[in-house]
């Protein structure tokens, strides 16, 4: 192997020597304490870790007493869980090998009843779980791999459509299976009943079995939060093994340019096959805990709101990162999903969404804005914005600032020290919202879209101002819109936009690796 | 007369109503470095593409080590001993250096994903010997693709890293038959006076048979022991680097005919 | 057995009320396909949120009406009412289609993102629109009520030799062809039409011709979310009901039938959607109705999979 001939040479040579090399790693590091902090992160090995959270989540449950409250948020943990499994689940098909499977939601729904009917009064089975798990698990990779056979070779648009419609196609079923018969003709063949309930339609098998082994019931909150627990660790580890196996790699080659790993000897319409298995697999286990967790199946648990859901996990933490699903579990689960209800079944922290809310636009904010200074004035833009149009409203109109806060459904008061400030930074009329007059407010709603959506084209100093107005406005449509939908349409909106805004300003996630796509 | 272990027999492809390989035989015998050289759109990349099963040839057999090699998907070609670069380089730029050159000896390891959660003596086993593989490969680059590199994502590399680094990657599969898809190109001289001594090592110490297509003469007079010179699909003149390069018809092709006659 | 058969109405009058029944759920679908068949010719995107574009196209035709004093006493004659629905609802969705294609999909097609990064914010958008469309109008339908319309004379039946179909299936057939045949000629005469051809064919190579792409890309959005609020409206008229979700369902029929078409055709698209809507009014009128949806999906199924072109679209092989 031939060089260029080396010059007499004093410092480091560029090419030939790792310190240069290395210096646009350098270049990248965050400076000062964030930095540091990164670099002694670094240092940890991993499995301590995951270790470390691991022993921080088995404590919780014991943290707990048997009052309501602490049920609630054992419940609000558990219910984490089975996402977080879930979320691990999808992160093998859309983060390891890039597949969009939009039917995984069905492989879900398989799981929750798969284990009713073997485990419920439905058809009279009493399986224990041990023994139904392991089956209904290997039904759905099973299904999940024949289901992903004839769609091997489709390009991955065209693997979208088919899996979302074969979601659809569970859904259906799901929610139609109650009255099955052949063409309406079964008293025309003879047969004694006019149809047949399979899957209990609309409302679902009730009253399934709680997990069982070998005799032992599973019948408490922590034993669900620790079975879950459990399942999860176990999850994770397999699939961090798996990723570092040569089916990882595989994976993360067809992920990165199909054609070359096809060439590169990797078989890969088999590789997809198992990707979308292993997701399957792990989603009925998510399911049939779920199933025994809610002691039934209900399909509406199991629909396509569910799915966005889900993928709203992955993508926030991080496609292909098991730790980012885990995180952004919990992340919309908590934060989004309990901690946007207006109201919570437990007493003193109703109304506790709006500081999801509020806390959320300040963490933004904090997060996007970089030099102390610029933030300061935002924030100061803000609030002094706020305090001036109240003072005019107040100044031109009598009931225009006295508006109550929503804190739970059909329930307005005035929200303590707190509501104080914020019923005097916004200017929320009295009697209108309140009593159910809605159309000014829509206005509002769809104004903050426009404003939002200008904010993205403008820059500089004109960004910061329009901010100011932009979340003002926010809070005064939070609170006279968006605070009162408890049946969820607000939490949801927010987990469209967040998918949106993800994909355009940081589609990585949280936790993912920055992707260089070829073009 | 020893079977060549490359065959190409008439073998024909038309995309519509363009024909891009027309009637081509071709044939590469073990331990040779044939050189392909021709205009663009003379039909050398589809002719790389038919071999490695990318495409399915409208017409002939490709046969390999004499067994039909037509029809078979392109990982089971790979796996029979045909591995190949890419024109515009097609590395799994989002892993790193030596998961790249890894992910490659998948066909020559056979352990399931089971096994490899388990962590069973197979795949542990397969694991530390496709290491091995990779290391071994990347140390024929000298020191440029060795030690921290190895876990340098590979869309960090330099242009010249990339070439080599998939080059490596294509003699992890353990091929017996190398497809080089214009090596050189991009390259300064001194980089290309590498490449060609590159190719020449390749042969010597890892004994390829090696099939490149090339436009840079230098290379080509440097590397082949036959020339094969294509237009619009088929074949025009094939010999020494000397024989075709003088041949009239290989001339004109490249320089059209009124440069033909100026010369 | 023959009690059973009884009942089916084995009559020709019967057969052509479902015929004419899918020929006009058809034309509702195929316009709607004709969108999505567009978009993906260009951009090889599929845009779930044109279902709810389609969907808002509905909401906005309600509003207009009532806005007009509703079907039973509208303040203007009832051509002008449906005309001004139209007309509102078409451009209502047209400008909803540019908005979205502006900040959810151009932005990553300046970042140069990755291949399933539009697939996911679409299903965002889908996603917002739905749940914003429960905000702002509520979850319970909206009744069109164009039975109103006049005592009900939309809906009375012309007859033709043996057969009936109503004024109204008549409209929504004759306006699903009056726009098909302004489309066509739009794209075969005009500058832009061909520059949307152009670009069909190979993005890069047309920008690179001089066309301007991205604004070639607007006006197909334009153009597929004006023919969805077109069907919006004429959705409401025939159905009724108006509300959030019938976007998303319905969006995956037209989708269906854009596929089954031959995706990147809107010929295709259309006949697609005929298809679609007559298969799904036969199997509504002569076997059941809880599974037409599931019958529609594993036709599509059966055509990605047998022929992922579909009946016009040409199979794209790839270059390498």
């Amino acid at each position: 192997m031939s060089e260029p001939p080396q010059p007499e040479r004093s410092g480091p040579a560029i090419g030939a020597d790792e310190w240069v090399a290395r210096s646009g790693e350098r270049a990248e590091r965050p400076r000062g304490l964030v930095g540091r902090v990164q670099e002694l992160y670094e240092r940890i090995p991993k499995s301590a870790v995951f270790a470390f959270v691991v022993v921080c989540a088995a404590l919780v449950p014991l943290l707990t007493s048997q009052t309501d409250n602490d049920i609630y948020f054992l419940r609000v943990g558990t219910v984490a869980l089975v996402f977080a499994l879930l979320a691990l689940g999808l992160n093998v098909a859309v983060g390891f090998a890039g597949l969009l499977d939009l039917g995984y939601i069905a492989y879900y729904g398989i799981g929750a009843y798969g284990y009713a009917f073997l485990s419920s009064d439905k058809f009279g089975i009493h399986w224990q779980a041990w023994l139904v798990l392991p089956l209904v698990v290997a039904v759905s990779a099973l299904l999940g791999l024949l289901l992903a056979l004839p769609s091997r070779r489709l390009v991955g648009d065209y693997l979208a459509i088919v899996t979302l419609f074969f979601g659809q196609i569970f859904y259906i079923v799901a929610t139609q299976g109650y009255r099955i018969s052949f063409l309406g003709l079964n008293k025309d063949l003879g047969l004694d009943r006019a149809n047949w309930d399979l899957t209990g339609g609309p409302n679902g098998i009730a009253n399934v079995d709680r997990l069982g082994v070998f005799g032992l019931k599973a019948s408490s909150e922590r034993a669900y939060f620790y079975i879950t627990l459990i399942a999860v660790v176990v999850v994770f580890a397999a699939l961090t093994l798996a990723n570092r196996s040569r089916t990882g790699r595989a994976w993360r080659a067809l992920n990165d340019d199909t054609l070359a790993a096809q060439a590169m000897s990797m078989p890969v319409n088999w590789l997809k096959l198992l990707a979308v298995g292993l997701g399957a697999a792990v989603a009925a286990l998510a399911g049939t805990i779920n199933a025994a967790l809610l002691q039934g199946a209900f399909p509406d648990d199991y629909n396509t709101q569910v799915l966005i859901i889900i993928y709203a996990m992955v993508i926030l933490g991080g496609a292909g990162s098991l730790a980012g699903a885990v995180l952004g579990a919990f992340v919309v689960s908590v934060l989004m999903l309990e901690g946007l209800r207006p109201q919570t079944p437990i007493g003193d922290f109703t109304g506790n969404g709006r500081w999801v809310f509020y806390g959320a636009i300040i963490v933004v904010l904090v997060a996007a804005i970089r030099p102390w200074r610029r933030l300061a004035a935002i924030l100061g833009g803000i609030v002094a914005f706020g305090v001036v149009v109240h003072a005019i409203v107040a100044a031109t109109t009598d009931r225009g600032t006295d508006g109550l806060l929503n804190t739970g459904p059909d329930t307005y008061t005035d929200g303590g020290p707190l509501g104080w400030l914020i019923r005097h930074w916004l200017a929320l009329p009295a009697g209108t919202y309140e009593a159910g007059s809605r159309n000014w407010f829509n206005f509002a709603l769809v104004s903050l879209i426009g404003l939002v959506l200008c904010l993205t084209l403008v820059k500089g100093w004109k960004r910061d101002a329009l901010i100011v107005p932009t979340v003002w406005l926010a809070g005064f449509v939070w609170e006279t819109r968006l605070a009162e939908e408890t049946s969820g349409p607000t939490r949801l909106l927010l987990l469209g936009a967040l998918l949106v805004g993800l994909m355009i300003a940081r589609p990585q996630g949280l936790l993912g690796r920055p992707r260089v796509e070829i073009v | 007369m020893v079977q060549p272990l490359l065959e190409l027999d008439q073998v024909s492809k038309a995309f519509g109503g363009l024909v891009c390989i027309d009637r081509l035989d071709l044939e590469v015998r073990e331990g040779e470095i044939v050189s392909v050289i021709g205009p663009n759109g003379a039909g050398k990349t589809t002719l790389f593409n038919l071999v490695t099963g990318i495409y399915r040839p409208d017409d002939g057999d490709i046969r390999l080590d004499g067994e039909s090699i037509v029809g078979l998907s392109p990982h089971k070609i790979t796996n029979r001993g045909i591995a190949r670069t890419f024109q515009t380089l097609r590395l799994f730029l989002n892993m790193s250096v030596k998961d790249n050159v890894m992910a490659a000896t998948y066909g020559g390891t056979h352990a399931s994903l089971v096994e490899s959660i388990l962590r069973l003596p197979r795949a542990r086993r397969e694991e530390r010997e496709s290491n091995a593989v990779a290391e071994e490969k990347l140390s024929f680059f000298g020191q440029r693709l060795m030690g921290y590199r190895w876990n340098q994502p590979a869309y960090s590399l330099s242009y010249a890293n990339r070439r080599r680094l998939e080059i490596a990657r294509a003699t992890a599969t353990e091929p017996r038959i190398l497809l080089l898809d214009e090596p050189a190109a991009g390259m300064n001289p001194v980089e290309t006076h590498e490449i060609t001594e590159l190719i020449g090592q390749l042969r010597k110490e890892g004994g390829y048979t090696i099939l490149v297509i090339e436009h840079d003469m230098h290379v080509v007079e440097g590397i082949s022991d036959r020339v094969v010179a294509l237009d619009h699909g088929e074949k025009i003149a094939e010999g020494t680097f000397e024989q075709v390069a003088t041949n009239p018809r290989v001339v004109e092709a490249y320089l059209g005919t009124t440069g033909a006659e100026r010369k | 057995m023959l009690a059973y058969f009884q009942d089916f109405q084995l009559t020709w009058s019967y057969f052509f009320d479902q015929l004419v029944a899918g020929l006009t759920l058809g034309s509702l679908y195929g316009l709607i396909a004709i969108g999505y068949s567009m978009v993906y010719g260009i951009l090889k995107l599929l845009n779930f949120a044109h279902g709810e574009v389609f969907m808002i196209g509905s909401y906005i035709g309600y509003f207009v009406l009532t806005w007009l004093g509703g079907a039973a006493d509208p303040k203007i004659p009832v051509a002008a009412t449906i005309a001004l629905m139209f007309l509102a609802a078409m451009l209502g969705a047209g400008a909803l289609g540019m908005i979205i294609e502006r900040f959810a999909y151009r932005p990553l097609r300046e970042k140069r993102a990755s291949r399933i990064a539009p697939l996911i914010s679409a299903l965002g958008v889908s996603f917002f629109l739905q749940q914003l469309a429960v905000i702002l109008f509520g979850s319970a339908p909206k009744q069109y009520n164009a039975f109103a319309f006049d005592n009900g004379s939309l809906f009375t039946n012309v007859t033709i030799g043996p057969f009936t179909i109503q004024y109204m299936q008549l409209f929504v057939i004759v306006t699903t062809v009056c726009l098909m045949a302004a489309l066509a000629v739009f794209i075969a005469r005009t500058q832009v039409g061909r520059a949307m051809r152009a670009t069909s064919f190979d993005l890069e190579a047309a920008s690179m011709m001089g066309i301007n792409v991205d604004r070639v890309i607007v006006v197909t959005f334009f153009i597929g979310s004006v023919l969805a609020g077109a069907a919006g409206v004429m959705n409401g008229l025939i159905f009724q009901n108006v509300d959030p979700y019938v976007g998303f369902q319905v969006g995956l029929v037209a989708f269906t039938a854009a596929v089954v078409g031959g995706i990147g055709s809107i010929p295709g698209a259309m006949i697609g959607g005929l298809a679609i809507g007559i298969g799904r009014a036969f199997s509504i009128g002569y076997v059941s109705s809880s599974y037409q949806d599931v019958i529609v999906f594993a036709i599509l199924i059966a055509f990605l999979l047998l022929r992922p072109s579909g009946l016009f679209g040409t199979p794209a092989p790839q270059k390498v």
